[in-house]
Order: C-alpha cells, then structure tokens, then sequence
C-alpha cells in the first residue's frame, strides 16, 4: 500500500513540530581486550581501540540523519566497567584513564562517553575502591566523560559501604565542579539493578556479556504522546487512552530500531536493542510532566500523579514491545527535574516534592533524576537518598537510580541553568534529619526473598 | 546496433560521462558507447555491469509554502535535470498554503541522494518553500507493519 500523504505529514509533524528525534545512538564498545599488566600499554591499548572501533561513527550517524530526515540528537559511547577493564591500578591510573578516553571522545566528535563505571553490589575488587576514589576529580577535569555505580541488585542486597561512599564521592564532585554548578554531578549516577545495554546516559556502559562491538539506540518523543493524549476527547477511559499512547509508541519505536540497524549496518557492527524510554528534553511541549498533566491533572504533584505515570509507562512499553524484537536498557519513562519544562515550573511552584518523584519512581524509570538540592546538604542525607532508591529497586525487580546535584551555595529557591539537554534545576528542599548511624552501620543490606525465585 | 530502450540509453550516456569525465571527444564516447553496447547483446561473454535495482533507492520530496505559480514546474523540472523518476505525486492546496509529496526513484539517476537533496533544496528556497527529502523507508518502516 502506497504511503498516503497525511502519513508523510504525520511524520513530518512529530520530527519538526513535535521534536521526535533519536536521543542517542550509542556505540558500546569492550575493553576486556585491552587489559594489561603495563598502564601504559593499557592506556594505549584503549585508546586505540576506542579510536580505531568508532572512527566512524559520527560521520555515519550523521549521513543516516540526513538519509531519513530524523535527527539524532547525540552520538556517544560506552565501554566495560572501567573498574574490571583497569582493574588492579590505582586512583591516579583511573583519573589518567578517564582523561584518557575525554581525548578519544573530543578526537571523535563524540558527545558522551559512558563506562567509568564499577558494579560493586556485592563488594569490591581493588579497581572498584580506585575507581570511586577517582571518580570526583576525574568528573572535574573531563568534559565527555560519564560514571556510573551500581551498588544493589535484588539478588545482592544493598552494598550499604558502597552506598555510603557514593554519598561522599557526590558531595566532592559537586565542591569540585563548584564553579560549574556542580556539573560534575549530572554525569555521575548510582543504580540499583543496572541494565548493561543503556545508551541512556549518564548510566552507560557496556556490560561484560555483550559482544566486542554493539549499537544500541535511545528515542526521545514525549511531544509526539503529547499530542496523541490532547487530542483525545475528556470522557475518553483509560484503555483507550493507552492505546492512543500505544500507537505512538509504535511508530517512534519502530523509527529508533531502524535508524538503529541503520547506524550498526553501515559500520559493520551488530545491532544491540532499542530503549523504548521516553526522554524528554527542555523544549516547550516535549516534556513527560505535560503528558501527565494532559491526562487531565491540574500539575504534576497532585494525587493521581503515579497513577496517570503507571498508566504511561506501561502503554509504551506496549507499542514499544510490538515494533521491536530486542528492547532493552532501562525502557520506561524518564522523569529528569531539570530535563523537563513541566517538571521545572511543577519544581519551582511547590508542586512536585522529592517525597513524591521518589513515589513516581516505583512505576517508571529512572528513579531520582537530574535533582538539585541545597549545597549545605550532608553525604550521609544524599546517601539516604541512595539507599531508599535502592530498597525501591530491590524490593520491585527493577532499575532505579539517584542522579543529585548537591550545588555548592545554592538553597531553596534558587536556580541552577546548565543549558542543552541538562536545562535548568530549581533547587529541591530534601530533609536535612540526622541519618548518619543508620547510614554508617555499614555491609549489606540482605537481599529480598524476591531474589531467590528458582 | 540492437534496439535500445530509454533507460539502457540513459545508461550508457552515464557510463560515458562517468568513464570520460572532461576527457570526452567524439571518437572516445564511441568507443565507449561501443563497448558498452557489445556487452549488451546476447551470448556477450562480459557480465553487464552491477547496477541498483529500480525502486531499491526512492525517496520522498515533501515541500511546504505559500502557494504561486511554477512550484510544481520548478521542483519537476530540478527532478527532471537530475534524470529521477518521478512515481507518485499528490498535492494540496488549502487557503494559500501549498503541500506537495512527490515518491521519486533516484536509482537511474547519476547524482547521490546527498546531490539530488542539495539540488532540490536550493530550488525549494528559490521558490519560497520549505523542502524536506527523506528515503521512503523510513515512511514504511512507522507506518506500515
């Protein structure tokens, strides 16, 4: 059947009006190869390689954004946990590493590079302590590098010690990066229950059981559900609201996998999966808080809210499941504070609270996202914070995450603009109660009677 | 000589531009066309030369603007110059806005879809109007299962 010219403008609609476009076309990359017991023939093994892998991958991405017409906003990469790839060396190893492959990202026209990452959910190796340790400073003087840390899972339990570190890791690379509003910070998130095909970042990277060299894509639509969900009538009921959203879903997911195969077939490379999450970004209309509030929610906050987001996430990933046969990565709604223009103006009126972002993370990805809070507030609160994530996780089998900006001298009330697809965060009131016993008790929390389901 | 059809002679015109480039002169086009044409008739032990399937490469032209006279004229005739195959056309005019989608086979054409974008875009400006060049895959791949 001939394409009919409303669905050409239909398509034409979601990418210029509705901002319908690839976020990230993400090349996950192995270092296992590169291991040796010499740094610098390490060092250069993976520079090397992460050069010789991804010489094209800008270049291809791009002549692929022309072919289609559909844009793809970033081009990044990930590589194995830079914890088991360096395992062995120290600190000062680590932060060379990290600048390192910043060069190989910058050579390459790369926007992010994911993988300074370690999985010490149960405990950690001795690259895993240097790589935490490096983490702040190593944030502080790259520009393309991101970290991630995973310290619980449901067959694991919590790593409490990790949690605590992460707290401390937070705090430091925001007083490094103090003169950029911390931006050290919004490249560095701690997980529970990680999924290792992300090429969402900042939680990228490409996990050990994936093969040599992979792609995998990320889509960003909230516009286009947007407007599926405003033009429904208001006496219209839940299920045929979901299958507005459903259609929706199908067509944009059906778009990343292709643009995905695309960019994987043309550098010779398997295609990995397709992250059926909805990213949203600053722009006016493209934001998951409107969602919410076009199902009929005066803002983002009032009661209802979890339920409209379940409601949401579950009709995605029903559109997103019939157009592709490998959906993977984090694959939910994304619900970034400072990412989101709803988000932001139901943050700065004193509708949204954390209380109730960490509630909506129960039913979606990712967990806390993008959250600014008052500089003055101690490691132990934000590792409070890590660990009540990490217990939601845990407890319901799915990933959740902390990505928080404690910004040195800012409060309540105050702003914090980083500009492009980070936007701008108000400053969120987070409870300041003393939590430090519980938080430095230390070891593992113990895993759920979930986990031992054989 | 064998009977030629249009787009065998479209053909060897191309391969002669292609093989000469700004060395052409009378006697090298012929030989070339010569050759070309040997390789053509029946029982010729040379394999004709690979060439992309018609309908493998189609694209679809849509173009935005304030409607006025030549729109239509102008986008075919650069189509046309750029020897595309034009397969389907639909338009719509409503009040002074003009919508048009043409389904364009750029396989016979000599020009790369990057040339033929470039080309169309620049007469979409001289005309007032917005011009958007996709491959029809991607129309296939959302819309149909």
């Amino acid at each position: 059947m001939p394409i009919a010219l409303e669905e050409i403008l239909e398509t034409i609609r979601m990418t210029e009006v509705e901002h319908f476009d690839i976020r990230t076309v993400t090349m996950g990359i192995s270092l296992l190869d590169c291991r040796s017991d010499d740094f610098k023939r390490l060092k250069t093994n993976i520079y090397d390689k992460i050069m010789r892998t991804a010489a094209e991958h800008v270049a291809i991405a791009q002549q692929v954004e022309s072919n289609y017409g559909i844009s793809i906003a970033n081009k990044r990469i990930s590589v194995t946990p830079l914890a088991i790839a360096a395992d062995g060396f120290y600190k000062e190893d680590f932060i060379e590493l990290a600048q390192t492959m910043d060069r190989a990202a910058d050579e390459l026209g790369i926007d992010y590079l994911g993988g300074f990452s370690a999985l010490v959910q149960k405990g950690f190796t001795r690259g895993d302590h240097s790589l935490i340790q490096a983490i702040p400073e190593a944030l502080s003087i790259t520009n393309h590098i991101c970290s991630s840390v995973n310290v619980a899972s449901t067959k694991a339990g919590i790593n409490m010690d990790a949690v605590g570190m992460m707290g401390e890791a937070i705090k430091q690379t925001a007083e490094k990066t103090a003169d950029r509003l911390a931006i050290g910070c919004a490249k560095l998130v701690v997980f529970a229950n990680v999924p290792e095909d992300n090429p969402f970042i900042a939680g990228a990277f490409h996990g050990v059981s994936e093969p040599d060299v992979v792609i995998n894509v990320g889509i960003s639509g909230p516009g286009v559900i947007l407007r599926a969900i405003k033009e429904a009538p208001d006496d219209l009921d839940f299920a045929s609201l979901g299958e507005r959203i459903r259609r929706m879903a199908f067509k944009i997911t059906r778009a990343g996998e292709f643009i995905g195969k695309e960019v994987a077939a043309k550098q010779n490379v398997p295609y990995g999966i397709v992250d059926i999450s909805l990213a949203p970004t600053p722009l006016p209309g493209d934001s998951v808080a409107d969602i919410l509030k076009a199902m009929g929610l005066e803002d983002v906050g009032a009661t209802g809210t979890t339920a409209a987001l379940a409601l949401l996430n579950d009709s995605v990933k029903r559109g997103g499941l019939m157009a592709s046969s490998h959906v993977g990565g984090m694959s939910g709604a994304f619900i970034p504070v400072s990412e989101d223009e709803g988000m932001i103006k139901a943050a700065q009126n004193g509708h949204i609270s954390l209380e109730k972002l960490e509630a909506m993370t129960s039913v979606c990805s990712v967990g806390l996202d993008m959250v600014a809070v008052p500089g003055k507030t101690p490691a132990s609160v934000l590792a409070g914070m890590i660990a009540d994530e990490c217990a939601i996780g845990m407890t319901n089998n799915k990933t959740t995450a902390v990505r928080v900006i404690p910004v040195p001298g800012k409060d309540v009330g105050d702003m914090v603009d980083y500009g492009g697809l980070l936007g701008a965060a108000p400053i969120m009131p987070v409870s300041q109660l003393n939590n430090s016993l519980f938080i430095n008790r230390g070891g593992r929390l113990p895993a759920p009677t979930k986990g031992i389901n054989n | 000589m064998p009977d030629l059809n249009e787009q065998q002679i479209r053909k060897l015109v191309e391969e002669a531009v292609n093989q000469l480039g700004s060395n052409a002169s009378g006697t090298a086009v012929e030989q070339v066309v010569h050759e070309a044409v040997q390789r053509m008739q029946p029982g010729s032990v040379t394999p004709p030369p690979p060439v992309q399937a018609p309908g493998q490469n189609r694209i679809i032209v849509t173009a935005f603007g304030k409607n006025r006279t030549g729109i239509l004229a102008g986008l075919t005739g650069v189509l046309a110059e750029a020897n595309c195959d034009i397969l389907d056309l639909s338009q719509k005019i409503l009040q002074e806005f003009f919508t048009i989608m043409l389904l364009v086979d750029i396989s016979s054409s000599s020009l790369s879809f990057d040339q033929v974008k470039e080309k169309v875009v620049q007469t979409g400006d001289t005309l007032g109007l917005k011009v958007i060049i996709q491959h029809e895959d991607i129309f296939n791949t959302m819309h149909r299962v």
